[in-house]
Parts: C-alpha cells; sequence; structure tokens
C-alpha cells in the first residue's frame, strides 16, 4: 500500500483533537516533573507523541499552540520558544516517517537528533533574550563557567543549552516511544491517514 | 474544577476592548523598542504598560508571571556583570568577584526588554477570556478548526489535571511511592504518566466521532452560536497604534 505523503495539510478531525490532548500531555508532564522532583523538563512528551501519531504538520501545530497556551497561562515569554517546539514536532515527525524511531536504539539515536535540532534552534533565542542562559541551574552553572574562561557567549551558550537539552529530548523520545508502543492498535489507527475504505458490495 | 487561563473578571475600560486591539498594542510594544533603542524609550513602553495594567485594576495579578521570569533575570544579571566578555570598568568588589559596569547595563537592557514584553502580554492575558479572544480571532479569518482546537485546550487541561490527581491517589492507594530517592521518583513517573495519556487518547477517538457527527469537517461556512460582542473605539485605537509606529520609524530614518 502506498503511503500518504507525510505533508498532507489535510487535517482529518481526530487528528486535530489529538492537538489539545498533546498539549495537555506535556503540562501534564511538566505537572509530574514538578511532584517528584526530576531534574529534567520533559515538557513535549505530548508534542512528540502527537508528530509520532499523526505526522510532522501535526507535531508542529502541537508544539506551537502548546507554547501559545504555555505563554497565556505561565510563561509568557514561551512564546518565543513556540520555534524551538515546531522545530521538534517537524523532527519527530520526519524521523519516525522515515522509520528511524522503530526500536529502542533506533530511538535513542533519534532522540539525540532531536536534542540537537532543539539546541541549535534555542541557542540564538537565549542569546537574544537572556544573554545567553537557560534557566536551568546546573546549565547556567556551566554557562558561567565557559563564559568567564573563553569569553564566547556562543560557545557558552551553545553547551548550556546542549548539557539540558540533549538528556531530556533524549528522555522525551524514549517515554514517547515507550507509550505509543503500549497504545492498542485501535488508537494508533485513528491518526493513520492513509487507511483505505474498502467495501464488501 | 479550576481554570488555567489567567482572566480576571473586573469593570474597567481595558475588558470592554476589542481583544484584537490588544494584539495590536503588543505589535506597539515590542517594535518600538526595537525601531527606537534607548533605555528612555523603553522605560516608557513598561511605564505605559503599568499604567495600563493599573487601570485595569489587574496590577497585581502580574506578579506570578513576573515572579518567573525575574528570577532568571536575577541571574542573568549576576552572570553577565561578572563574566560578560567585554567587561572592563570595575564597579565594585564583593570578595573574589568583581562586579562590572558594561555587563550590568547589558543585562539591565536585557531585563527591561523582557519585562516590557511580559507587561504588554499581561495586558492581554489578564484582561481578555480566551473564549474572546478565539471569537475575535476566528471573526477575523482565522479557521474555525483552529480555533476550536485552542479553546478546547482551555477545557481539556483541566480535565486532564483532576485525572491526573485521581490516578496519583489511586496509585498511591495501591503502595506506589511518591517521595524518596531519585530512582524510586523516576519509577513514579509512568504509573503517573501511562493512564492519564492513554485516557485521554481514548476519549479524543470518542470527541472525534461526535464532531464529525455534528458537522466539523462540513465545507459551507461557519455560524456563530453568541451574537459579536460590540467593542467601541477600535478603529481609532488600531489606526492610533499603526500611526505612532509609522511615527517612530519615521523618527528613526529622520535622525
Amino acid at each position: 500500500m502506498k503511503k500518504q505523503s507525510m505533508w498532507s495539510m489535510r487535517l482529518s478531525t481526530a487528528s486535530l483533537v489529538l492537538i489539545p490532548v498533546a498539549v495537555g500531555i506535556n503540562y501534564i508532564g511538566k505537572l509530574i516533573v514538578g511532584l517528584l522532583k526530576l531534574p529534567l523538563w520533559l515538557d513535549s512528551i505530548g508534542t512528540v507523541l502527537a508528530s509520532i501519531l499523526a505526522g510532522p504538520i501535526i507535531g508542529a501545530l502541537s508544539g506551537a499552540i502548546n507554547n501559545v497556551i504555555y505563554g497565556l497561562t505561565v510563561d509568557t515569554i514561551s512564546f518565543v520558544y513556540g520555534i524551538t517546539s515546531i522545530a521538534i514536532g517537524l523532527a519527530v515527525g520526519i524521523l519516525f516517517y522515515k522509520g528511524m524511531i522503530s526500536s529502542w536504539s533506533k530511538a535513542a539515536v533519534a532522540g539525540l537528533i532531536v536534542g540537537l535540532v532543539a539546541t541549535i534552534v534555542s541557542t540564538p533565542l537565549n542569546v537574544g533574550f537572556w544573554g545567553g542562559q537557560t534557566g536551568n541551574v546546573w546549565g547556567d552553572a556551566l554557562f558561567a563557567t565557559i563564559l568567564s574562561n573563553t569569553h564566547s557567549t556562543w560557545l557558552a551558550s551553545l553547551l548550556d543549552e546542549l548539557v539540558v537539552d540533549v538528556p531530556d529530548k533524549l528522555v522525551v523520545v524514549l517515554v514517547s516511544f515507550g507509550l505509543y508502543k503500549g497504545l492498542p492498535r485501535n488508537i494508533v489507527q485513528v491518526y493513520n491517514s492513509d487507511n483505505k475504505v474498502e467495501t464488501l458490495d | 474544577m479550576k481554570s488555567i487561563s489567567l482572566y480576571t473578571d473586573r469593570k474597567s475600560v481595558l475588558h470592554s476592548l476589542d481583544p484584537i486591539n490588544k494584539l495590536y498594542y503588543i505589535a506597539f510594544a515590542i517594535f518600538i523598542p526595537i525601531i527606537l533603542p534607548s533605555i528612555e524609550i523603553s522605560l516608557a513602553c513598561v511605564a505605559l504598560s503599568f499604567t495600563l495594567l493599573i487601570s485595569g485594576k489587574v496590577f497585581t495579578k502580574t506578579m506570578p508571571a513576573f515572579g518567573v521570569v525575574l528570577f532568571t533575570l536575577l541571574t542573568v544579571i549576576l552572570i553577565q556583570g561578572l563574566f560578560r566578555p567585554g567587561n572592563a570598568t570595575i564597579l565594585f568588589q564583593a570578595g573574589p568577584f568583581t562586579m562590572y559596569r558594561e555587563g550590568l547595563l547589558y543585562a539591565s537592557i536585557l531585563s527591561l526588554r523582557v519585562i516590557n514584553i511580559v507587561s504588554s502580554f499581561m495586558i492581554l492575558v489578564l484582561t481578555t477570556s480566551p473564549s474572546d479572544l478565539v471569537d475575535s480571532l476566528v471573526r477575523k479569518g482565522m479557521s474555525p478548526r483552529i480555533g476550536y482546537v485552542i479553546s478546547s485546550v482551555f477545557q481539556i487541561i483541566p480535565e486532564m489535571m483532576a485525572a491526573m490527581e485521581t490516578i496519583t491517589d489511586a496509585q498511591r492507594a495501591r503502595g506506589m511511592e511518591t517521595e524518596g530517592n531519585l530512582r524510586v521518583r523516576i519509577r513514579a513517573f509512568f504509573p503517573l504518566l501511562g493512564p492519564v495519556v492513554l485516557g485521554s487518547l481514548i476519549n479524543t477517538k470518542e470527541r472525534a466521532m461526535a464532531l464529525e457527527v455534528r458537522g466539523f469537517n462540513a465545507k459551507s461556512p461557519k455560524t456563530y452560536l453568541l451574537d459579536q460582542k460590540q467593542y467601541r473605539f477600535s478603529t481609532v485605537i488600531q489606526w492610533g497604534i499603526l500611526f505612532v509606529i509609522g511615527c517612530a520609524i519615521v523618527w528613526r530614518l529622520a535622525s
């Protein structure tokens, strides 16, 4: 069966309804991290899961809307980081479509790639808005050390984002892949846009 | 159920304005300091936003939002003041650390920019209910499907948070530990997240069917359940803001 292009803009109702749930899962992920005091963000599980289930367009939309909602309710500056969320959604969608998130080991590699993408997109935003910092205590401590030793804001900022984002996205992609594998197939099938309708007569 | 929206219902002029005007104001507050980059102009923008927030009787409600950014800004001021490349003029010394003038100046410009953006967004967020904003945007031509998605986020998140509370209680009742060393806490992550994700995805299937049955995908133009709200002064405010931005550009080019 020929697969429909992953860039199909024909958004089915099921995949549109997935977006608010993706945003909700992002929120819940962050909430649980706060509850359990884990040292990562884990606030993009929903975006990644939506990309896996419904492709890069829905993933990117989930990311964008996630940051708009987050900007309207908690942290205004997260509007700007919507660009990062869009990049994460696109990257995961493309990687999954190309079959590069199909086993645990492949998912780990994909997680590292997504982390790098997020780092590259976020660093200029960090430099523009926070002088290069990320707001994460460990990352910022590293930022201060490198800045005082090398006098390069960009290098310090890149490494600051790298040490925080890559482990985070690695875990996020692995968690999402685990959740995806655990989903009943009749749920996964709902978002499959290349299903053909067959009639019996 | 607790709403996640920060909207505060008050009686004020700001509350009775078209949400689109507030979007124009955000554009104004962001672009003016870019067009005219001086500390005085940025301060004036912040002062204007604060005045508007006070006139909307919502100034005290901005504190949590500023709390989020102020901590980060404090670290920015510290790190830039101590380590920024190009630091030369010593301001003061505290033990082994030296505070420099250049870094401090740079950090205060950054802080001012962030505070300016946050305060202009707060005007929109605190004085506009999300449904009014979505309604205005859809009437301006945004896709009603995207409009549905945005307003349903505001309903789904409290629902999911309630579901998570129930699940947390249930898992704790079964003996799951949520406190202790890192390994214990990591192990608690999946039993909390899994059921919420699964439950909400099963719900989407039903929600999608319910929407389809009601013609969500119908090609015909959508009608509105509620009458259009009557807002005053919209044209004046929007053209006024555009005029001021225009003047700023001319001033920048002329000087």
